[in-house]
């Protein structure tokens, strides 16, 4: 593979591709980066300096449009960086274009957090598909380092390892090859989990979910409220891919609730549309203090006021407790065996997001190994990784906890020795993802 | 003064560190949480079981202002059931309380009162906004007369020990410039470094403005340490224990790395009043140097020559200006001259700071210490991945608490 020096980016006035110049940026590399004009180009270099919060990129850092620049930048670029929509109608031109532009030898990377790899490559060059890559970063980069790769069918073996240690060594990414699968391996996995959630708040109620498969569960964000974050339009396009594209264990679980369906049609997307709001919506009563909403997803509306607080369950508070002084393994021994109809629901997901995400590992799979899924698990959502979960349960509860949930056992878990570990870092490293409050 | 030696040897069995990128109050931890992950991973790493230690020493600065907690030694028993009764202690010394508890570890197995000593490292200070860290941080110097009702009073400190430097010999702000850019390079190579996805250039670091501002004299935000939460633990051993420890874990003795050497000086606490000690002297902190010095003497070094690395204090890159020619990798005043040849880098001639240093890696103040000698323990067992320094065998710290006034240098090596 060619020294990557310099890198253009289409797309460069998006959230992802001004997170990725900057990321190239602040990596040493000379980056140009494209968009629809000149000035929407500079407004993505205005989101890289406050990104890298630094006004000096100089001269490293260029700004073009498509019209003008597009076939000169590609051809000078050793890695051509492709962020503009996650639509494969917009994407396809853009591939063709830079097909007939590039130099041979130069890489071509698309960001996608689930399209076919493969498809892109229909009707490309056999040079382009040799160096072609799907490159799934996670917002913002330069912030979550959790990073998919994904080869197409044809990519060369050795310009996808140098891609990789590249990714590692030169951009500080925790990289993990991924099949080319619907969603890969983070969205995959990340998303089944959310979207039963947002499947159970239709009968127990957006609150109770959150508080139920809270922080405490392992996760930075509550999964609703993450829904919010991302944007019902993105969570709905991932989860319709793996639905229309999948058959697995799980699928009925990838169906977007109807009542969702709905208030996206009438403009509800999360915190991207404050004034519709997503499960939750910011509002300011009378007196102009200001509150959260919180979606009845029976009733399609918003609370009146703040939502009611919710009545305390005693292994919720338990575990949160014990997170906050440290007993991170008693803690999550309690979730297995804590009594009660929330403690079930809460186990459902939970071992449920176990079980699914170390089903993905296998050689017909998404990934080959375990630390695969839970480096991007870990590292993109800021989950616990599973096999860490499975080490602080232990082998043989976890297992007695799938079968009561009648769920599917992972082939690395059974193949995994009595009283073995099934993660590869430390267990010490594991406590940032469990909250304690 | 002589100087004396411990007749037992004090072995370094390894040891573990928080990512000080995290942060614990967002967490919602108490700091028995860091604690705990800390002697746990300790543990896990050297293979040491919690009931074979035998004394304990937590270096820590400010629990009590941070966090409202004091008596953090006996949040060592919080940890594992097998540790109750243990004898625990905490210490004290501003930035220099990591190394504190580990020269009190040291020198209980040196007398032969214990053989096996956890030591712990710990601080959580992103409890509380900036301002009120930097006023606590005023502690550390003569509160009254240094720091109180002034903001940020540290970074004003090592200010003027810039521009005592540039009295006396001449000091240009790119040659501090050019010690960030390495830290933060070095940085990006360490798992568990604060700024290791954070964007750091030598232009930026010689710019100035918004996003690079003056926060005390000629310190601007890209020369300093930043404030962090983490800890770094260490299990020490007289030579009995390390024997029979080398046998189970299949490690053998001689390969096992001690503490070759240490210094450990104490300068008048206000830095206008060592200022005053040292006109017309080569050094601008003597007692640093003599720390350094006693080091070297007890590791029988005569000089840096015999050190292939070092973990230096680098709380603004004017400390780090100043170790490098206390160290004596320069004549004194001559520290740019290692900058400019690239003596310091990774793959220099004496690379400071492979980790990234304060600068780079963080700096919880009561951890510093023991993370210091912890990264020297990975160098010289080659496990310091990709910020390891090829054929370290002996690496020194000095960790420094206030404005330069206690000072502690460690030499450890396997020979």
């Amino acid at each position: 593979m060619r020294e990557l020096k310099r890198v253009v980016v289409l797309g460069a006035n998006g959230t992802m591709g001004a997170g990725a110049a900057g990321l190239f940026a602040g990596s040493g590399l000379e980056v140009m980066m494209l968009a629809r004009s000149l000035d929407k180009a500079h407004q993505g270099l205005g989101k890289v300096k406050e990104a890298l919060r630094t006004d000096v990129l100089g001269k490293s850092v260029q700004c073009g449009s498509y019209e003008t620049d597009l076939a000169r930048s590609v051809a000078w670029a050793d890695l051509i960086f492709e962020a503009v929509s996650e639509d494969m109608s917009v994407k396809l031109p853009f591939l063709e274009q830079i097909d007939r532009a590039r130099s041979p030898g130069s890489i071509v990377g698309t960001v996608s957090s689930g399209l076919s790899i493969a498809k892109m490559c229909d009707g490309r060059s056999p040079d382009f598909r040799r160096h072609f890559l799907g490159m799934h970063l996670f917002n913002p980069p330069h912030v979550i380092v959790g990073t998919e790769l994904i080869p197409g069918p044809d990519t060369d073996r050795e310009v996808f390892q140098s891609l990789c240690t590249f990714s590692k060594k030169r951009l500080g990414r925790a990289v993990v090859e991924c099949r080319d699968m619907p969603a890969f391996a983070g969205n995959r996995v990340g998303f089944k989990v959310l979207n039963e959630c947002a499947l159970l708040a239709e009968d127990h109620g957006v609150a109770t979910i959150d508080y139920l498969i809270g922080r405490h569960t392992g996760r930075a964000l509550a999964p609703l409220a993450t829904i919010d974050l991302v944007g019902w339009d993105v969570h709905h396009a991932i989860v319709e891919n793996v639905f229309d594209n999948t058959a697995d264990e799980a699928h009925e679980l990838y169906r977007m609730p109807a009542y969702m369906k709905q208030l996206m049609d009438e403009g509800h997307l999360g915190n991207k549309t404050p004034a519709e709001g997503g499960f939750y919506r910011r509002a300011t009563d009378a007196s102009g203090s200001r509150y959260v909403s919180v979606l009845d997803p029976k009733r399609k509306a918003y609370s009146d006021g703040p939502a009611p607080p919710l009545p305390k369950v005693g292994f919720v508070e338990q575990m949160k407790a014990l997170h906050a002084v440290g007993r991170y393994r008693e803690a999550m021994q309690l979730l297995l065996s804590a009594q009660g109809t929330e403690a079930e629901l809460s186990r459902r997901v939970i071992v449920g997001y176990v079980s699914y995400a170390l089903c993905r590992v296998g050689p017909s799979e998404v990934v080959d190994a375990p630390a695969a899924v839970d480096s991007i698990m870990g590292k993109g959502f800021n989950w616990a990784p599973p096999s860490a979960l499975v080490d602080l349960w232990g082998r043989e509860a976890t297992l007695r906890a799938m079968d009561e949930l009648g769920l599917r056992v992972p082939p690395v878990l059974e193949e995994l020795a009595e009283g073995g570990r099934l993660c590869s870092e430390p267990i010490a490293n594991m406590g940032r993802y469990f909250i304690g409050k | 003064m002589a100087v004396k030696k411990g007749s037992r040897p004090v072995y370094v069995l390894g040891g573990h560190q928080t990512d000080f990128s995290r942060n614990w109050n967002k967490e919602a931890k108490h700091i028995v949480a860091m604690m705990r992950e800390t002697v746990l991973g300790a543990l896990e790493q050297t293979r040491v079981e919690p009931g074979e230690i035998e004394t304990a020493h937590v270096g820590n600065f400010a629990a009590e202002l941070y966090c409202m907690q004091g008596h953090l030694g006996a949040f060592v028993l919080e940890i594992d059931p097998a540790l109750r009764g243990v004898a625990t202690s905490r210490h004290e010394a501003a930035c220099a309380s990591g190394s504190i508890a580990a020269l009190a570890a040291a020198a209980d197995i040196e007398a032969g009162r214990y053989d096996v000593a956890l030591v712990l490292g710990v601080e959580q200070m992103k409890t509380v906004d900036s301002k009120r860290g930097g006023d606590f941080l005023g502690t550390a110097a003569w509160y009254d007369r240094e720091a109180k009702g002034v903001e940020f009073p540290f970074p004003k400190l090592f200010g003027k020990l810039g521009d005592e430097y540039d009295r006396r010999f001449g000091l240009r702000d790119e040659h501090l410039a050019r010690i960030a850019a390495v830290n933060y390079a070095n940085a990006k190579l360490n798992p568990n470094a604060q700024t290791k996805n954070w964007f750091m250039s030598y232009d930026h670091a010689c710019s100035s403005g918004p996003f690079n501002a003056h926060v005390g004299g000629r310190i601007k935000i890209s020369d300093c340490s930043q404030v962090t939460d983490g800890a770094a633990a260490l299990v020490l051993a007289s030579a009995e224990f390390a024997a029979k420890w080398g046998e189970r874990v299949g490690v053998r003795l001689d390969t096992v790395p001690r503490i070759l050497g240490w210094g450990h000086r104490t300068a008048p606490i206000e830095l206008a009043s060592k200022f005053e000690e040292s006109q017309g002297q080569p050094y601008v902190l003597p007692h640093t140097r003599r720390a350094i010095v006693d080091a070297f003497e007890r590791a029988g070094l005569a000089d840096a020559g015999g050190i292939h690395a070092i973990e230096t204090h680098d709380c603004f890159t004017t400390s780090e200006y100043m170790a490098i020619d206390h160290f004596g990798l320069t004549a004194p005043g001559e520290s740019w001259k290692a900058v400019e040849e690239g003596v310091i880098e990774l793959g220099g001639k004496c690379p400071i700071n492979p980790s990234g240093g304060l600068i780079g890696a963080g700096h919880p103040v009561g951890a510093t210490g023991t993370r210091q000698l912890l990264d020297a323990w990975l160098q010289v067992t080659g496990r310091a991945g990709d910020y390891q320094v090829a054929g370290a065998r002996r690496v020194a710290t000095l960790n420094i608490g206030g404005s330069g006034t206690t000072s502690v240098v460690h030499v450890v090596g396997v020979t």
